[in-house]
């Protein structure tokens, strides 16, 4: 793993490998491959709204990885039991260990401590139960292989941010950086670890650009 | 400022960080943030001071965008027409500020606008803060 970017917390990059390894490889082992044929496509503005067809098991993997976020997205705990009880937050929560889960709720004044506990008390709940619900709604529409989903405006959001926020998660998790981490993609050996979270997060790249794509 | 942070120190300890920030028809709204321990209080000449600087600044809030490696070019300037309603050439400038600057002003306003901006830049993976002009 990369010195500076290594992942800490219970979310190692493992179990983005394990998920990743749910991808069937060519005879070659060249997964690569398998994952850049047939995204070219897949969001297609139409008249009715926007059409998703996933076309094999790229479902299957988002729903996994859908599933993980999900799991990160769990609210911080209310210490107090006054406060807990009532189901308000009187005490701010602490800023987020997991870089990723900070990466997702960025400080907004990283110069002024209280006004950023201040902006974490009254904002995190709601931030965490706006990105599960939209990472809900797409769970629970991910179309089957030969299926087709017709994506309204809305639904067409909430997979525009649940995958971004997908590929925010596997960036950081990767210690993206920079712009200049990328010169190093070419240099990596074929049992390097982190070649299936590199490929699951260009194909969340090409789903990104495809959706935007056909939102314009 | 019009908005902002601050101190009032009793005779020991902090006795109050107060949050100041605007609200309309001109008026200011103090909030406690945290108060000290303290069985004694009393607010000097220079604690009022520094209030009423406190309140008379009232320079604009805004909200900035910071670059990032991860967020795709296209999908920030998608974002920036999306949440501003900015037209297609003016969120590709704000953008391209943002990629080569390394930061852009998307939105100015009220200090609580400016926290919505914000919050809704963040539902999009977007790297937001918020500061005094």
């Amino acid at each position: 793993m990369r010195g500076g970017g290594a992942p800490t917390g219970p979310y190692e990059l493992g179990w983005m490998c394990d998920a990743g390894m749910s991808a069937p490889r060519d005879d070659d082992g060249d997964v690569a491959d398998e994952l850049y044929r047939g995204f070219g496509n897949c969001f297609r503005r139409t008249r009715k709204g926007v059409e998703l067809r996933l076309p094999r098991w790229e479902g299957t993997l988002l729903t996994e990885l859908v599933r993980l976020m999900d799991g990160m997205l769990e609210p911080p705990p209310v210490d107090d039991p006054l406060e807990a009880l009532v189901g308000l937050r009187d005490t701010a929560p602490p800023p987020p260990d997991d870089p990723a889960l900070a990466r997702l709720l960025p400080d907004p004044y990283p110069e002024d401590p209280l006004a950023s506990g201040d902006f974490r008390r009254r904002r995190t709940d709601d931030a965490l139960a706006h990105k599960r619900a939209a990472a809900h709604r797409v769970l629970a529409t991910v179309p089957a292989p030969g299926e087709v989903l017709l994506l309204d405006d809305e639904a067409a959001q909430d997979w525009l941010t649940t995958l971004n926020d997908l590929r925010l998660v596997l960036g950081t998790r990767l210690g993206i950086t920079d712009e200049r981490y990328f010169d190093e993609l070419g240099e990596l050996t074929p049992d390097d670890e982190r070649l299936p979270v590199i490929q699951m997060y260009e194909l969340l790249t090409a789903l990104v650009d495809n959706l935007i794509r056909a939102l314009y | 400022m019009a908005a902002g942070t601050g101190s009032v120190a009793g005779p020991g300890p902090v006795v109050a960080d107060f949050r100041v920030w605007p609200v309309p028809d001109g008026k200011r709204s103090v909030e406690c943030v945290t108060i000290g321990t303290v069985t004694a209080t009393t607010v000097s000449p220079a604690d009022i001071e520094e209030i009423d600087e406190a309140l008379s600044d009232d320079r604009p809030w805004v909200t900035v965008v910071w670059n990032d490696p991860i967020n795709l070019m296209s999908y920030v300037a998608y974002v920036f027409q999306k949440l501003f309603g900015y037209d297609r050439a003016t969120a590709r400038k704000l953008m391209l500020d943002v990629h080569h600057k390394g930061r852009a002003s998307v939105s100015s306003g009220t200090r609580d606008e400016m926290e919505r901006d914000a919050a809704r830049l963040h539902t999009y993976g977007l790297w937001a803060t918020v500061r005094q002009d």
